[in-house]
């Protein structure tokens, strides 16, 4: 039998809190250690404890991070999902299982079963602990299967359970109890293998949440206010883990503010406060606490004033899959809140960038005096994804156009909250406490000088002036990325996470006759390049991972009415991070359908 | 001339004239208690001596948020929306502390749309000075009743309310809200010393004034009349306030008949007794007097509740000594060496 090494997909599927998530981890961590091209995900429940988890571990030597078409190595450990789970999978696949699950066994002839008693291995180490071993005993077996480093094993294990000696001695001897029985028992006749490659660039694994929490910690944040809300919690929680190391007086002081908010309107409430007095201030939430917001939003877009929010996308609309992924909050937030509004959304699809857009948002807020958003998703935000090291902001704080010193402001000729001096929609603003141009802030009508006005001419031009401010800021916001050869008449564009499934998608097409460029929009509003992609190519498609192709909408609205035609949406979602071959095949039908 | 004029001027302790502290015209109705309570705000931010323009004037939204715009004029001031000025003026601290935050709202702000915002407000002891003005009714929709309405009580326009009030000072005074106080917009000289006690206090400070609506609701039905309250109002205490930087003075006033109580920036607020002596550290007293006057019809009025030992939000956020505000870009943005070692961290 040929092997097939390093090219396959791992599912384990246990239940939530019985500490499946370290020894996945584990096996993530050693993986990777090995040089093997690999990506892992949670896919997991709303819920604390008991109800199903699957991992979904994929090595790829192409190096595709998404999850693959099939499951080649299914994990059984929990009974409520076994018959599903084992129904689903493919002739030749192998299943690991614990023999001792009752009633649960592995009939099917077709597959290469290998049977462990799972939870009597973990009593004879630990009958206390025998649930949280009997999850590191498939990791000993596993390793044993497919070849995985010993060694590679111990120091994951190590950096898993820093610094607490029994903890990493009883799972190293539950490895290798795993190992040991599979050794004795079983013979392996199944093809898949791990074989280590060179690591050409040492990197490490880091949750997309905790790379935008460092982003705004080295962004210069003041203030935090939030309201915990999956998927977006480990934000501020990050950003709270930081501040005594890197936000911290000699004396123990620190230098940022986190209040934990009552509810999500407070959170935005006391983001504009901090704005309004002058400072940096930010929330990190959902598509439910962005709902919650959106009065104030509109607020801060009609009285300018400065506000980052980070959206970390989960399944909508209502409660929703509050643990699955989503692209479904673009409208929403580039939109928000009633009347005419328009926001610029800044939207990571790489850790790097998590981190990078992390500390710009507060430069870009300051320096157009408008909401900003950080559009995150649950995938890139509670995966760990493999990472060089983040790059030191290239660029000096932007604190916009602030006006602190006296000398300055009385340079002024004639100085107005809201009159647009420089031609570029972006007035001065002085702070409170300063005595200068002291001005009731306010969410009714105004005119230049920051005065209540209902006159028709003040709010036309208000209104004009605010789209011509965020206008103005296509082109000085992230620029799209884009992969373009020589001759492809095909466009895909796409954003967000979608950047992890891309080049497998590409792939697939290519398998299927169609040779694709790609541009990946990093914010909104879209920059000019995006509309040059756009007339390059005969056809584009705009990709994404909901259902309405919100994406396709904005580009619908704001392009050109002679290029319209050429942009075509392909969106689906189903809560899942996005498969390859799905969004592939949608994109070939689509191709078929407008290229006739 | 020049210095007669000057003469002519009366200046208070930092020599600033009462002008300083005005605003512009009010376009409330004529007669609105909301306006009697702006001039006090007034008198009360001159007499103390703050410097106007370290004064934050924060509203939500309403008849009463409109104030803002009719005094202190050379301060910053937020009118944000309904319900929602705690929050704002929540993250405006934690950016400025140094600031006097002075915040307005009504009964339908505090006791509806915002009752959450207040009570975490209070929760957090904020330090800011916050009025209710309190009417009973929608003022600005037009005169529909709002939850601290009494029962029995008639606007004049449509049947009486039936539901029970929200007494926002028992509320607060459950919450363990640091200053507690209840007064009239009739009330001059007591509202006066009260609002210059509460902007002598660290911690949250809640006003809550009775304060008629004169077009919705000052029928001789309606128990937030003018004419009702003037005769069912009871008094716990004549109310003075002895700014920290006069001498207190002996009054003439038997020992005994008065209290003395300290505040933070050492200004005193004398309470002298009236018939039974009321002692605001004593929350229990404090919720007696507000049920038996509700329990007469009454309304009660005085410095119900008052405790200095607890820290304020500033204490619990624990932060720098300077404002936020100040913090250069070098304190904002840590170095690139602590980047590079949270680089090699994570690489080994």
């Amino acid at each position: 039998m040929e092997k097939i090494i390093n090219d396959f997909t791992i599912n384990i599927a246990t239940a939530n809190g019985t500490g499946s998530q370290s020894a996945n981890l584990i096996l993530l961590e050693s993986l990777f250690d090995m040089g093997v091209p690999v990506s892992g995900k949670n896919l997991f429940p709303s819920n604390i404890s008991g109800l199903p988890t699957w991992y979904i571990l994929r090595l790829s030597e192409k190096g595709y991070q998404a999850p693959g078409d099939r499951t080649h190595i299914q994990i059984l450990v929990n009974p409520d999902t076994w018959d599903d789970d084992l129904e689903s999978l493919e002739s030749g696949s192998v299943v690991i299982w614990n023999s001792n699950t009752k009633n649960k066994t592995v009939e099917r002839e077709d597959v290469f079963s290998y049977p462990l008693p799972m939870t009597k291995l973990a009593k004879g180490i630990n009958p206390k602990l025998s649930k949280l071993v009997t999850n590191i005993i498939y990791v000993g077996a596993l390793a044993e299967l497919l070849g995985i480093d010993q060694e590679c094993l111990n120091l994951a294990v190590t950096k898993q359970f820093k610094g607490k000696e029994s903890a990493i001695e009883l799972n190293i001897q539950a490895i290798k109890s795993g190992r040991e029985y599979f050794r004795e028992n079983l013979e392996k006749c199944d093809p898949y293998v791990v074989a280590k490659r060179e690591i050409t660039q040492s990197k490490f694994f880091i949750e997309g949440n905790e790379a935008v929490a460092l982003g705004c910690i080295y962004g210069g944040c003041q203030m935090l206010s939030w309201y915990p809300i999956t998927p977006s919690s480990s934000i501020a929680e990050g950003i709270i883990a930081y501040i005594p190391k890197l936000r911290t007086d000699e004396d123990g002081k620190a230098n940022l503010a986190v209040i934990q908010a009552e509810d999500e309107l407070a959170a935005a409430g006391m983001v504009l406060g901090a704005g309004w007095a002058g400072g940096r201030g930010m929330t990190a939430t959902s598509g439910p606490g962005i709902s919650l917001m959106q009065e104030f939003i509109g607020l801060a877009y009609f009285a300018e004033i400065p506000s980052v929010f980070w959206d970390v996308n989960r399944v909508g609309p209502s409660t929703g899959l509050p643990t699955r992924t989503q692209q479904s909050d673009i409208s929403m937030l580039y939109e928000g809140s009633h009347g005419d509004t328009q926001h610029i959304v800044l939207i990571p699809g790489t850790i790097e960038e998590c981190f990078e857009f992390g500390w710009y948002a507060f430069d870009c807020t300051e320096r157009f005096q408008t909401p900003v958003f950080g559009l995150s998703d649950l995938d890139l935000g509670m995966n760990k994804w493999a990472c060089a090291g983040f790059d030191y902001p290239s660029v000096d704080m932007d604190r916009g156009k602030v006006v602190r010193e006296k000398d300055v402001f009385e340079a002024f000729e004639n100085f107005g909250r809201y009159l647009d001096v420089d031609g570029d929609g972006i007035p001065y603003r002085t702070l409170p406490g300063s005595g200068m141009d002291p001005i009731l802030y306010r969410g009714t009508g105004h005119n230049p000088m920051g005065v209540y006005s209902e006159k028709p001419h003040d709010y036309h031009d208000l209104m004009n002036r605010l789209r011509r401010k965020i206008d103005n800021a296509r082109d000085q916001l992230p620029p799209p990325i884009l992969r373009e050869g020589e001759d492809a008449e095909i466009g895909i564009l796409y954003l967000g996470s979608m950047e992890n499934s891309i080049q497998e998608i590409d792939d697939i097409l290519l398998d299927f006759g169609h040779n694709v460029h790609q541009c990946r929009i990093r914010a909104l509003p879209y920059h000019p390049e995006v509309e040059n992609f756009i007339r390059r190519h005969k056809v584009t498609i705009v990709l994404e991972i909901n259902r309405d192709g919100q994406l396709h909408g904005i580009l619908r609205k704001e392009l050109p009415d002679d290029i319209i035609t050429r942009v075509h949406s392909v969106a689906y979602s189903d809560g899942l991070p996005p498969r390859a071959r799905i969004y592939a095949t949608l994109i070939d039908k689509k191709l078929k359908e407008v290229m006739q | 001339m020049s210095m007669r004029r000057e003469r002519a001027v009366k200046l208070n302790v930092i020599n600033e004239p009462k002008d300083s502290y005005s605003g512009g015209p009010s376009s409330l109705c004529p007669g609105c208690g909301h306006d009697l309570i702006s001039g006090m705000i007034i008198n009360a931010a001159w007499e103390n001596g703050v410097e106007p323009h370290r004064i934050a004037k924060m509203s939500g939204i309403g008849c009463s948020s409109k104030t803002p715009a009719y005094y202190l004029g050379q301060s910053h001031g937020f009118n944000t929306v309904h319900g929602r000025m705690p929050s704002v003026t929540t993250g405006a601290y934690a950016i400025n502390k140094d600031l006097l935050y002075l915040g307005v709202s009504g009964d339908g702000d505090s006791a509806s749309i915002g009752i959450g915002q207040l009570i975490h407000a209070i929760r957090r002891n904020m330090d800011m000075v916050y009025i209710v003005e309190n009417n009973g009714v929608y003022g600005l929709t037009k005169g529909q009743y709002s939850a601290t309405a009494d029962v029995g009580s008639r606007k004049r326009k449509g049947p009486s309310n039936e539901l029970q009030p929200i007494d926002l000072c028992a509320l607060a005074i459950n919450l363990g809200c640091t200053f507690v106080a209840r007064s009239f917009s009739g009330s001059r000289k007591q509202l006066t010393s009260l609002l210059r006690a509460a902007m002598s206090h660290k911690g949250f400070a809640f006003l809550d004034v009775i304060s008629p609506c004169v077009t919705f609701n000052n029928n001789s039905e309606s128990m937030k009349s003018f004419s009702y309250v003037k005769e069912n109002e009871v008094t716990l205490h004549m109310a003075d306030y002895i700014p920290h930087f006069n001498p207190v003075e002996e009054v003439d006033v038997p020992e005994g008949h008065y209290r003395d109580i300290e505040l933070h920036d050492g200004s005193t607020i004398r309470l002298e007794t009236i018939s039974e002596e009321h002692d605001p550290s004593n929350a229990v007293a404090a919720l007696t007097a507000l049920h038996e006057a509700d329990t007469e019809a009454k309304h009660v009025t005085g410095l119900l509740y008052f405790d200095p030992s607890k820290p304020s939000l500033a204490e619990d956020l624990d932060l720098v000594d300077k404002p936020l505000l100040d913090l250069e870009d070098s304190e904002m943005r840590p170095s690139k060496e602590s980047l590079d070692a949270l680089n090699s961290e994570f690489l080994s």
